[in-house]
């Protein structure tokens, strides 16, 4: 069957990208300045210690070695431990001394699980307030592509596309949060921290949104069978809503999978604003603190959401317009 | 006739101060086909939709009335009158006619519903289900279920009568329908067409640029002519007495193939050799089978077809579409290369050429298509477009402008328009421009793609003429690739019919019109819609159209 052949080859594509992407920021991590050994022992450790926790982390092998030792674990579904976190939970510093190799630190896997769903949250209540505000402008828009309500979608979306993420976050907290004390902004206790963060990232992908419905509504709107539509009789709520919008968002949906890549950019900054514990928080406190085997895992699982999710955006164009080629 | 179910009274369509339709009345009783000639631009589609109380924007109803059953269209009827139900409307374009992320049987039951609120889906599918099979679609129960680009255009044509039908209209308005399509499956379309309308007391407005479709068809034909309805008379007569002058013009201009004794000029000379040889060409698509496993069906497109192109020649290639035609400008044209088999130019085999090379020979045989529409890019200016091919080979920029406006000259467009976009050109001035961007080049062979058939029949002519003119001029070489059997007659010294990917019979004009010996050229010729006798009947022979 042409779904099950399109399902074995994009999964095989989607393992290389995983391999080709895992072996980029491994490489990347080890090239770069910055020695995770010395952040563990702690600037006044001497020299030869260093080299020893190095030696005995295997952080002096050739790459290529280290590489085949890490994807060798990873198949066994193991991703290591953290060099940082304990499984207290509490960060390493220099200060005290944890030896990163024994097996009281954190794995790998267990870390990002846990904020995953968080994460996950974030993003899928982001998406849906972003389609809440770009659905009624894009399609209002689309529909008078010549008046006034095209005029007020481009506004928008101008607006929303010029306001810096960080700024915005601020100015919500600032005033929804520590002033007028309506929702909470700091940390996660409950769903309610979620909003704030959404806000943000949903302002920041509307504009992308609302443009692609906007023009591949109108141009629906111009083609021949949705004036024929009229004289054979279909009323103009169906024609809108039954064909009109079916055939607009094909592009919309090919956008959605694009614009996960904006979405995780954005979490990556807007986490670390609200002190949000999900995925992109992870991620920056990793990177400050050279956690290898947790940017590692955090590189390969975000690259293996993202071809899951494109597989699905080609499914699901696929089911809506068969003529699109899987 | 009783009273009549769609009176036209002193309609006036205009679109700002132009008027469209400029004070047409007529008359259509039920069982009646009301045909309506036009050439293009005489305002038949505004007519068609102003029927339809559909004109697009822009366009208004500035005067008159249309009556369906005493009701006015605009007014009183609006509330009585369904658009959809009681009035239908069928058009030329049944390829782009319904959404094409929906299956067709579902699209169609869905208007029968929503202009029939009473029935039920069972219902409203039995009764499209029933209706597929009338218009003779094949195993319609498969076909309910399948896309609109699973179907071939006279299928979908049908499947466009059904959607018109269906929920049972009194009035029904046919524009230009068959005119995209071929004649043997227009010939079928205007059958089934007739005997439903016939059944069902249906009266039908038929508009057509062709007289020959409306003699096929209708009862009484009114002319148009820049807006206005300038004679009415029954079908026969009006082909046998016009009374204007513009009609008589119009007949005279309806092409013949067996009531004239004249054949093309031969320019050929005795020690010619081949322009072009081509030999044993086949080429074979791999489709991939639904619902397998990296199966593929492979459709021979084209088998083992072999002819000679001599120099100064006008060589025809008919058939139906889906018969190769297509395929084979394409290999002509090096476009695709035959997976087997050869063709040669001036003696040399097309493979042979490196890519550099390649594209200086390709200077000799140019292909115009078909639509000049999508083949002129939107936004260039009409000589940046003319002078391409020159720039793409290096040519000095004082030269090039002089050769554009040279062959601006010699197709008869204006050398004003120079700096213009194509916009505001019409279908023949744009034709025009595709010609001067092969000639340009100065080739010696020109592929021409059924490069006639997006014009009317006066615009036709006049082409003809400059192709003739031009091959005189410049020795050229045409070969028409085209299902016009009677522009085919008119023009061509050697023609060959394909069916289903092989050449089945090649002969000079007279023998293939005269005296086909192959039984689908008897077919193809017997479908041809034409004012002539017919010397044989082959109506018989079995031949099914190609879907």
């Amino acid at each position: 069957m042409i779904f099950v052949e399109f399902l074995i080859k994009r999964i095989l594509q989607g393992l290389v990208i995983v391999a080709i992407t895992s072996f980029v920021i491994f490489t990347l991590l080890r090239v770069i300045p910055g020695d995770p050994v010395r952040l563990i022992v702690g600037g006044m450790a001497p020299d030869n210690v260093v080299e020893e926790v190095a030696a005995k982390m295997g952080l002096r092998d050739p790459i290529l070695v280290q590489y085949g030792r890490y994807m060798g674990n990873l198949v066994t579904g193991d991703m290591g431990q953290s060099y940082l976190r304990p499984k207290s939970g509490m960060i390493a510093t220099g200060g005290e001394y944890v030896d990163p190799t024994k097996s009281d630190m954190a794995e790998v896997w267990d870390l990002i699980l846990e904020r995953v769903p968080l994460t996950l949250q974030l993003a899928a209540t982001a998406l849906v307030f972003a389609l809440l505000v770009s659905l009624p402008i894009g399609i209002a828009g689309g529909l008078r592509s010549e008046g006034w309500p095209a005029r007020i979608a481009f506004g928008i979306q101008s607006l929303f596309v010029s306001i810096p993420n960080f700024w915005l976050a601020i100015i919500l907290i600032l005033f929804l949060s520590v002033k007028w004390h309506l929702i909470p902004a700091l940390g996660y206790k409950g769903f309610a921290y979620v909003i704030l963060p959404a806000i943000v990232l949903a302002v920041e992908i509307s504009p992308f949104i609302i443009r692609t419905l906007t023009t591949s509504l109108a141009e629906v709107m111009q083609s021949y069978f949705i004036d024929e539509a009229k004289v054979r009789g279909l009323p103009r709520r169906r024609i809108v809503f039954g064909h009109a919008l079916r055939n607009a968002s094909v592009p919309l949906i090919n956008l959605l999978g694009i614009q996960l890549s904006t979405l995780i950019g954005g979490v990556l900054v807007v986490e670390y604003i609200f002190d949000y514990p999900g995925l992109g928080h992870l991620t920056v406190v990793s990177v400050v603190g050279r956690d290898f085997p947790v940017i590692q895992g955090i590189a390969i699982t975000i690259s293996a959401v993202f071809v899951f999710i494109n597989i699905l955006v080609d499914l699901v164009a696929y089911m809506i317009d068969p003529r699109v080629e899987l | 006739m009783s009273t009549p179910i769609l009176k036209v009274d002193n309609l006036t369509v205009a679109a700002g101060d132009n008027r469209i339709i400029d004070g047409v009345s007529f008359e259509v009783g039920n069982s009646e086909i009301y045909g309506i000639y036009g050439e293009s631009g005489a305002g038949k589609t505004t007519l068609g939709r102003a029927l339809a109380n559909w004109l697009p924007a822009g366009v208004e109803q500035t005067g008159g009335k249309v009556l369906f059953a005493g009701h006015d269209l605009r007014t009183t009827g609006a509330n009585r009158v369904t658009i959809g139900r009681d009035i239908a409307y069928i058009g030329a374009k049944p390829q782009s006619a319904l959404d094409p992320t929906v299956p067709v049987g579902p699209q169609i039951v869905e208007k029968l519903l929503m202009v029939q609120p009473g029935l039920t889906r069972t219902e409203a599918k039995q009764r499209v289900m029933d209706l597929l099979h009338e218009v003779r679609i094949a195993s319609p129960e498969e076909r309910f279920y399948d896309y609109p680009t699973k179907y071939s255009g006279g299928m979908m044509q049908r499947a466009m009568i059904v959607d018109a039908l269906c929920a049972d209209p009194a009035v029904l308005i046919a524009d230009d329908i068959i005119r995209p399509l071929d004649v043997t499956v227009a010939a079928q379309i205007v059958s089934i067409l007739k005997d439903l309308c016939l059944k069902r007391k249906m009266a039908v407005i038929f508009l057509a640029s062709s007289l020959l479709a409306l003699r096929l068809v209708a009862g009484k034909v009114g002319v148009m002519h820049e807006g206005r309805l300038i004679e009415e008379q029954p079908v026969e007569t009006l082909l046998t007495a016009p009374k204007t002058e513009y009609t008589k013009t119009a007949i005279s201009h309806v092409p013949r193939i067996w009531s004239s004794n004249e054949f093309p000029e031969d320019r050929g000379r005795a020690d010619d050799k081949p322009l072009m040889e081509v030999r044993e060409v086949s080429r074979t698509y791999k489709v991939r089978k639904r619902g397998t496993f990296g199966q593929f069906n492979h459709v021979k497109a084209v088998q083992g077809v072999s002819f000679d192109i001599m120099p100064r020649e006008n060589f025809g290639i008919v058939g139906e579409s889906g018969c190769g035609k297509s395929t084979l400008t394409r290999l002509l044209t090096w476009l695709e290369k035959p997976d087997s088999g050869d063709i040669r130019l001036g003696g040399t085999s097309l493979a042979n050429f490196s890519g550099r090379e390649l594209l200086d020979k390709r200077r000799e045989f140019q292909l115009l298509l078909q639509d000049p529409y999508n083949s002129l890019p939107p936004r260039v200016t009409v000589g940046r477009m003319i002078e391409e091919g020159l720039r793409l080979r290096g040519t000095p920029k004082a030269e090039m402008r002089e050769k554009v406006k040279e062959a601006m000259v010699s197709v008869g467009l204006p050398t004003s328009i120079y700096d213009d976009l194509p916009n505001a050109l019409s279908t023949g001035e744009r034709q025009r421009i595709s010609i001067a961007r092969a000639l340009v080049l100065d080739p010696k062979l020109l592929i021409l793609d059924e490069t006639l058939s997006a014009l009317d029949q006066g615009e036709q002519s006049k082409l003809i003429d400059l192709f003739a003119k031009l091959q005189e001029t410049k020795d050229l070489t045409y070969v028409f690739i085209s299902h016009d059997l009677a522009m085919v007659r008119k023009v061509c010294n050697r023609i060959g019919a394909m069916y289903f990917g092989k050449m089945v019979e090649i002969g000079d004009n007279k023998s293939i019109f005269f005296e086909p010996k192959h039984d689908y050229t008897k077919a193809l010729l017997s479908a041809a819609p034409t004012l002539d006798e017919k010397p044989f009947d082959a109506g018989e022979l079995g031949f099914e159209p190609i879907q």
